[in-house]
């Protein structure tokens, strides 16, 4: 236990948050939760970097004590934040992190949380040598449906030949400011990375730590996929996760065995629904609840939204870094995602489109972005 | 790049499935133009640059079509939208100096079909109720009173309901024969007037490829007359649904519904007012605790059909489009027949997992 610093008042000095990339992640999912924090007396956003000034600069008008930086080496010598808030491409999220993590700074970042394994094993690494916090933005694990799944999931309630399904997709819509997400080059995948990274770790919240059997998709030539199926087996359960950004998947994840049978929506934290083999579909309330602020002994509640898991993520975060309790997802967690997928892109094979003619799926076959590897080796 | 074919609105339904069955037919002149990033999203897949353009702006889109000769209007959005963004789409056209203008209408421009042999260039139906006809229908007088230049040429394609694997033709009727809501108005014997999504593409593309078009109008459909009990009969069969399930509506006059009296609402300059200043957290919060929001939960299938105007207007069309003049001009474009337009597209349905317990997805890998 850690005791926070106190104001002469009594209460706690708010937490210094730097930020780096100021782009629709931070515009569009945390800057409200961030002014809330403030609003309170709990954070204080004090550094916004940017390579686009003006994008840090249209941000800092939400945030009175915030300053505008070029580069991370600037605003780390000029704040001495506690937490960092990486949300800066992909590629990126390695170099920022561990940077973050050497001038002292407690980490929360975004999903992926690397693009390979190599990169997320170097920030486990970093925040280890520096005995600091890293936390990845695998904000779904803070649904209290999970929360309550897990427990149903452990006390053998589901019985044995537990099987899952899970599909979330819809045509893409996220504000991007750059094609960079849809090249291969720039962005290293597409949908896997992106929802992927999601489902996986939800299940591994579920599961434990997954193998890859199979995984397909149908990028081709320099392009990411927009569809693609894994088959994951876990100790106790195996199925399939289907993804999409183009096609309006039946977003859910579905899990039976032999006694009991499971649905829950990702987007929906508070939603479980469950029934015994062969009976009727019950609403299960869960009993979970989460710290909703950062006192000692917090006022507790379970976000019903996305965008209240947000702040309920920031708020696990800080009560980390004022406390030295745990995070949602550390570091070791978050590499289970990202060796998983980096596993589906070593095997990838070409996705059978059930729209494409014989011909058009055999082109597209052989314009898969596998096809270079092979004729590269 | 010479002779290229510009695809604006690259990011919707047809222009997506027009890109893709461009690529992986070896083209590479086909230039996909959307209005932002997010909208490469969609096609991210196939490795294909595009152009980002404001349609609605003739000089950010003739920037875009710099190459191309023929320009593809396949654009979606706000009704209020398709008349501006068809004006500059034209006046991009002439600035580049375009052979072609290939412009999607829609048959909804006519209302109900009153009559066998509708001409091809019979005038739209412009006090239409709804706004996207009355829209479209303004669209095309703007576009026939410049038929008469010399270049670009202006192609107009008249399609009913596009249908196939992602449209909401298909994914709205399942959805309804799923939750045993679908209905039929009087004994289901109306025409469906489909145009399967490939055979609109190849029509499309045939006219893009023409080198010396003649400016004018046609209708587009499938081969096939179908009827809708037949269109949801197939469906139903299809996803194993009993169509004894579907309801039969017998009223011989509209009646304003909750769905169009919800839309008419939407549409409401007050709706939109008020929708802009709530913050979207809590949007999504009253979204959460809306009935339809709990639609993919099993227990909360309705089973009532809810009729709304532009269905039962539909369903009681009795004639086809004629499509002799297409046929005439661009050949046979519509290789794709009803049954194996079904059977993709209940692939598709399977594919996106629609079917409660479906598990097959696995043998898609």
């Amino acid at each position: 236990m850690q005791w926070p610093v106190r104001r002469s008042n009594g209460s706690p000095e708010p937490i210094d948050i730097a930020i780096i990339g100021c782009g629709a992640v931070i515009a569009g999912l945390h800057a409200s939760a961030l002014r809330k924090l403030e609003s309170r007396g709990t954070a204080r956003v004090v550094a916004l970097v940017d390579p686009d000034r003006s994008r840090a600069i249209a941000l800092g008008r939400q945030f009175r004590w915030a300053r505008p930086f070029a580069t991370v080496a600037e605003a780390f010598a000029a704040t001495a934040p506690a937490l960092t808030i990486v949300a800066s491409p992909p590629a990126l999220h390695a170099d920022h992190a561990v940077a973050a993590l050497a001038a002292g700074s407690h980490v929360l970042c975004e999903k992926p949380m690397a693009v390979n394994a190599a990169d997320a094993e170097r920030m486990v690494t970093a925040a280890a040598d520096a005995r600091r916090s890293l936390a990845i933005g695998m904000t779904r694990r803070l649904a209290t449906g999970l929360l309550e799944a897990r427990a149903l999931i452990a006390s053998g309630a589901l019985g044995d030949n537990v099987r899952f399904v899970y599909r979330d997709g819809a045509v893409y819509d996220w504000p991007v400011s750059t094609s960079a997400p849809f090249s291969r080059a720039t962005a290293g995948g597409g949908v896997l990375f992106d929802l992927g990274s999601h489902a996986i770790d939800y299940l591994s919240a579920l599961f434990g730590t997954p193998s890859v059997m199979a995984y397909a998709d149908d990028a081709q030539r320099e392009g990411v996929e927009t569809n693609c199926v894994v088959e994951l087996d876990f100790p106790e359960a195996s199925g399939f996760a289907q993804l999409s950004w183009n096609q309006p998947l039946a977003t859910g994840l579905d899990i039976v065995g032999e006694k009991a049978e499971l649905r829950l929506h990702p987007f929906r934290p508070d939603s479980l629904l469950w029934r015994p083999r062969g009976g009727r579909w019950q609403a299960r309330e869960s009993r979970v609840t989460l710290a909703r602020d950062v006192e000692l002994r917090p006022v507790r509640g379970a976000p019903r939204t996305y965008y209240e898991a947000i702040y309920y993520q920031l708020v696990q975060v800080l009560r980390a870094v004022r406390y030295g309790e745990a995070v949602h997802v550390d570091g070791e967690q978050g590499l289970v995602a990202v060796r998983a997928i980096d596993t589906c892109y070593r095997q990838a094979a070409p996705l059978r489109l059930p729209w494409l003619a014989a011909a058009e799926q055999a082109r597209a076959d052989d314009r898969h972005w596998s096809r270079e590897r092979w004729l590269a080796a | 790049m010479a002779g290229g074919v510009a695809v604006v609105g690259a990011g919707g339904f047809v222009g997506a499935r027009l890109l893709e069955m461009a690529t992986l037919a070896g083209r590479t002149d086909v230039v996909p133009i959307v209005r932002a990033y997010r909208s490469v999203g969609r096609n991210a897949h196939l490795g294909v640059p595009h152009r980002i353009a404001d349609a609605s702006r003739p000089d950010s889109l003739a920037d875009a079509l710099a190459g191309c000769d023929v320009i593809v209007n396949l654009t979606t959005g706000r009704p209020a939208d398709i008349l501006p963004i068809t004006g500059s789409v034209y006046a991009a056209a002439v600035a580049v100096g375009a052979r072609t203008v290939v412009h999607m209408s829609s048959a909804a421009v006519y209302s109900q079909i009153a009559r066998p042999g509708l001409p091809d260039d019979a005038a739209p139906q412009l006090d239409h109720w709804m706004s996207y006809a009355r829209q479209k229908g303004l669209a095309e007088s703007f576009l026939r009173e410049r038929m008469r230049e010399q270049r670009p040429a202006i192609v107009v394609l008249r399609p009913s309901l596009v249908w196939g694997p992602g449209s909401p033709w298909v994914l709205g009727a399942a959805r309804e024969l799923l939750a045993g809501s679908a209905y039929l108005v009087g004994d289901g014997a109306g025409v469906c007037n489909l145009m399967y999504v490939d055979n609109l593409v190849r029509s499309i593309l045939a006219v893009a490829d023409d080198p010396a078009p003649v400016s004018r109008f046609f209708h587009v459909r499938d081969d096939e007359h179908v009827t809708w009990r037949e269109y949801y009969g197939a469906l139903a069969a299809g996803l194993g649904v009993d169509a004894a399930t579907i309801h039969g509506v017998t009223m011989d006059r509209y009646r304003v519904g909750p769905r169009d009296a919800l839309g008419a609402l939407r549409s409401s300059s007050a709706y939109a007012w008020v929708k802009e200043r709530i913050p979207l957290e809590t949007r999504t919060l009253i979204k959460l605790r809306l009935p339809h929001a709990r639609r993919n939960e099993p227990e909360s299938l309705g089973g009532r059909p809810t009729v709304t105007r532009e269905m039962w207007e539909l369903q009681r069309t009795r004639y086809s489009l004629p499509t002799d003049a297409f046929h005439a001009a661009y050949g046979h474009q519509n290789e794709t027949s009803f049954p194996s337009g079904i059977a993709a597209s209940l692939a598709w349905l399977r594919f996106i997992g629609l079917r409660d317990g479906d598990r097959s997805a696995l043998s898609a890998a």
